[in-house]
């Protein structure tokens, strides 16, 4: 049985990990890597950026399908079709060479990658199950990076007509009718792909609407382009499990009638939960919230020299929070003094439009005792917004009355996830109303709009 | 009638000075002699170059994007006529929308030539030769500027064969062959639309190389992409003639260096060599306003050298932008109300709405070579971006300049699909003066192209993880 020994060593290859492990290579630190598949976890193999290739792929088609036609862009185009295959190889490709690059870099940055699947045997001795046998690493450090699992519903196990959002990925032909059970923004984001490629979509949401954790003036034009795409919400109700059959998906309605929806795939899309079970973390006995490790300002959980970052340790589930989490945790092993202070942490639902929430929602901020101003300004007077024929959404800003401390921006649009960057920034940077205000902003773009719904909260937007 | 201020003109300095004017109690005019609001950016400017550089974008990925993503659609199919009326709807709602602002803030609007007979008086000269005058205790100077011709050549612009950006927004069909003499960003622009309908177009430019003043790093590769698209370029060639022939037109070029001269044809021509700002007609002579290159000499607070009368915008100094103009307007506004106006002439970032984008903000590497400041430089590029893949917009680069003692960030320039919008976050923090490490800990969402823009800044200290 191999042995080693190292300074480092991160359970897990997804966005933290392996962030965490390239970062702590170039700090010259002796780093292992663990990855029991392909490297890149959730967010590269099945996630995020397969998610976004699918998305672009789908909103393409239903452009051309709008040109095919009168239009008033004066494109003509045939009708188009889908060769979902295609699609699918061609994310394939995307997922391969982006996988592939972080195997490069982490090569570059001398981390040793084992391929196997890690349990502790104890906090000090970690045992690899490898193709070639178990080795054992007894590492100074360790991270856990094991990230999360979609949750899976006990009346609506995965398989056969049940899928999660990894095989919503990989289809080989589009559903002609598809029920999605949970109006987040994973749901949301492939339902949308899903509809705009052809299928028939329901959405079935517990809550009161979609997408439950923002608020619904920011939420509304997400439901109205989805009606506008022939999408069918269903709010305030709940999947109650599969038809005797196996055929259909059986709902129940707000006030306890029931409905059967015909289904040829049923996307299950409830959330994501912390990866805890498998690793031996159990029995590590460390604290745990919520089915979440525990984690305090450095990432350090309840035992000393280990770490967790990422999903695993709870909310927000973001591959940028668990990149900045590795980014830090690696300096902090090297001896650096580090400590998460972010002020802001921006989430982006790639649904259409778009959505953006970085920092506190207006009544988000009311709730925290904040006395507050608040300033929206809509795309429908943005100039590069009507020359895109796209003018729904907006960009609102929220700032404490007293000294007009930007506490929070979100926004709804086309196209905005890139407005994301320069509202995070604005956060972190301590803004005043005034500053974002006064700064200029390159005209004709979206980005416009922030310096508006500013001017707007001060009293003196220019152009509304 | 007798007014607080009266605003010559009504593009995005004149509209926007006026609004915010009235916003501070001001009583407040604007003199326009176009039929609508908005001048040059929203009639002929801007709004409907970017209307149509969308809709052209769109075409062509019809055309070339849609096999990779495994969409099968025929051969798209142009109706020029509607796109133009796409980007004639786009600007009327657009100068609709200034119409009703005036209104909304109780601005009058007169229709006429605005000038300026004494200081204190505006004389509107309408359409029909009618005049009315105007008292004005302050005049703000808001004319913008026009098309201006090759130095030493004269150019009759017909807007059909001899066109300026004016006529190139409103071509009745593509043009087989387009010459565009002037790599600027309106030429770059306006070269790009008709490449993408179908014209061959060749690019005939006085420098050794694209967009000048911006980043030359920048504008280098800029041009491989644009050369991979299909555009061509004859640069350090200098214009002695622009000639309308018996069908299309004709440019006559010879070497900077000295050389033999060529005569090339095509069914349009564009002269997109720059322009100069408007004065013609203000009076301002009689004034006793002074001039510098026709350009208005202002002070920092705007004002002339007659009392009581300022200028904004593409008629005075500074880069020919409707967002420097606008945030001109606003400070100007504010002076004359008594209150602190100012414009941070550092931080005006610069946008070229071509596929990819190109945007700039700060100094470029030129310029800090120039001032003899050490610099320290991040890049990163689209191609190591996972968002940037997923939409199959590789093309590109972000690069940070920072100062090599204080790492404050000194310039960004960003090449990439959608680096208009990117480029605000950097604008955001070099008003705070902020350094590179600043942006490079500051969270990004994932998965974004703003990434690389985090990354260029991480690179600045050379710990980007992603490269």
């Amino acid at each position: 049985m191999a042995e080693r020994n190292c300074r480092l060593l991160v359970i897990g290859g997804g966005p933290g990990g392996y962030v965490a492990a390239i970062r702590a290579g170039r700090l010259g630190l002796d780093t292992i890597l663990v990855e029991a598949e392909t490297l890149g976890g959730t967010c590269l193999n099945i996630g995020c950026i397969p998610s976004k290739a699918l998305i672009h792929a789908a909103e393409e088609f239903e452009a051309a399908k709008h040109r095919a036609g009168k239009n008033p862009l004066g494109i003509t185009a045939s009708a188009p079709s889908i060769d979902l295959a295609a699609t699918v190889a061609w994310k394939d490709g995307i997922v391969d060479r982006l996988t592939g690059g972080v195997a490069g870099l982490l090569r570059k940055g001398k981390v040793t990658v084992i391929r196997g699947r890690a349990t502790f045997r104890d906090g000090r001795t970690v045992e690899i199950a490898t193709a070639d046998g178990v080795e054992i690493v007894r590492p100074e450090n360790t991270i856990i990076a094991t990230g999360s699992v979609p949750v899976e519903l006990p009346f609506l196990p995965f398989g056969g007509k049940v899928i999660s959002s990894t095989q919503a990925l990989s289809l080989a032909e589009v559903p002609r009718r598809l029920v999605v059970v949970g109006g987040g923004y994973i749901g949301l984001e492939l339902g949308t792909a899903y509809a705009k490629l052809g299928s028939d979509v329901t959405v079935v949401e517990a809550a009161g609407k979609i997408l439950p954790q923002y608020d619904a003036e920011l939420t509304r034009p997400v439901a109205a382009r989805l009606a506008q795409l022939g999408v069918k919400v269903m709010a305030e109700t709940k999947a109650k499990g599969l038809s005797a059959d196996g055929e259909c998906l059986v709902v129940t309605r707000a006030d306890g009638s029931e409905e059967v929806l015909a289904a040829d795939r049923i996307l299950v899309t409830v959330g994501r939960r912390p990866r805890i079970e498998g690793a031996g973390i159990e029995k590590l006995g460390l604290t745990t919230e919520r089915g979440a490790i525990r984690i305090d300002e450095r990432c350090r959980t309840s035992m000393h020299g280990i770490f967790a970052i990422g999903d695993v340790t709870s909310e927000p589930m973001l591959a940028h929070r668990a990149m900045a989490q590795g980014e830090m945790v690696a300096d902090i092993v090297a001896g650096e003094s580090r400590v998460w202070d972010k002020v802001a942490i921006p989430a982006v639902c790639f649904t259409d439009p778009e959505l953006v929430s970085v920092g506190l929602a207006p009544e988000e901020a009311k709730a925290a005792g904040h006395e507050t101003i608040t300033g929206l300004f809509p795309f429908q007077a943005n100039g590069r917004a009507m020359t895109t024929g796209r003018d729904d959404g907006f960009v609102r800003v929220t700032a404490r009355a007293s000294d007009h401390l930007v506490l929070g921006i979100q926004a709804v649009g086309p196209g905005i996830s890139e407005l994301s960057a320069s509202f995070g920034l604005a956060l972190e940077m301590g803004a005043r109303l005034e500053d974002i205000a006064h700064t200029i902003h390159a005209h004709p773009t979206r980005g416009e709009a922030l310096q508006e719904a500013a001017l707007k909260a001060l009293g003196h937007a220019l152009h509304i | 009638m007798s007014y607080d201020l009266v605003v010559i003109g009504t593009g995005p300095g004149g509209y926007v000075c006026a609004i915010r004017a009235a916003q501070l109690g001001l009583k407040t005019a604007v003199v326009e002699k176009r039929k609508t609001h908005g001048g040059t950016c929203l009639n002929i400017g801007c709004i409907p170059s970017k209307a149509l550089l969308h809709a052209s974008d769109l075409f062509e990925e019809a055309g070339h994007e849609f096999a990779h993503l495994g969409i099968q659609v025929g051969k798209p199919k142009l109706d020029l006529a509607a796109m133009m009326k796409h980007k004639d709807d786009t600007v009327g709602a657009n100068v609709q929308g200034v119409a009703f602002l005036l209104k909304k803030n109780k601005v009058d609007a007169f229709v006429g030539t605005g000038s300026i007979p004494a200081a204190g008086k505006v004389l509107v000269t309408a359409e029909d030769g009618s005049t009315q005058t105007l008292d004005a205790k302050n005049i703000v100077i808001a004319t913008g500027s026009d098309v201006a011709s090759p130095p030493g050549v004269k150019v009759d612009f017909d807007e059909k064969v001899i066109v300026s950006s004016t006529g190139a927004i409103a071509l009745e069909k593509v043009p087989a062959k387009m010459l565009v003499i002037g790599a600027g960003v309106i030429g770059l622009e306006l070269g790009s639309v008709w490449r993408r309908l179908g014209a061959e177009v060749t690019v005939v430019e006085y420098l050794d190389r694209i967009l000048p003043g911006m980043d030359s790093e920048v504008a280098k590769q800029f041009q491989r992409m644009l050369e991979k698209q299909g555009i061509k370029f004859l640069l350090s060639s200098k214009v002695t003639g622009v000639e309308k022939a018996k069908s299309g037109g004709t440019v006559t070029f010879e070497p900077v260096a000295g050389g033999e001269a060529t005569t090339l044809s095509a069914d349009v021509v564009l002269v997109a060599t720059g322009r100069r700002p408007y004065t013609d007609g203000l009076g301002l002579e009689a004034a006793g306003v002074a001039l510098d290159r026709g350009r208005i000499v202002i002070d920092d607070h705007f004002r002339s050298s007659v009392p009581g009368i300022y200028a904004i915008g593409d008629v005075v100094r500074g880069p020919m932008l409707a967002h420097k103009a606008e945030d001109e307007g606003v400070a100007c506004a504010e002076i004359i109300a008594g209150k602190a106006g100012h414009v941070n002439y550092d931080v005006i970032p610069g946008v070229v709405y071509t596929m990819p984008e190109v945007a700039a903000v700060g100094k470029t590497e030129e310029e800090l070579k120039a001032a003899g400041i050490a610099y320290t430089v991040g890049k990163f590029p689209f191609t190591a971006n996972g968002r940037a893949r997923a939409m199959r917009k590789m093309d590109g680069f972000a690069k940070v300049l920072a100062c090599a003692q204080t790492d404050r960030v000194l310039g960004v320039h960003i090449i990439g699909a959608g680096a208009g919008d990117m480029i605000h976050e950097a604008a955001v923090l070099m008003e705070f003066g902020g350094s590179s490490e600043d942006l490079a800990r500051t969270c990004h969402a994932h998965p974004t192209m703003s990434e690389a823009v985090k990354e260029a800044a991480m690179a600045v200290e050379k710990r980007a993880i992603h490269i």
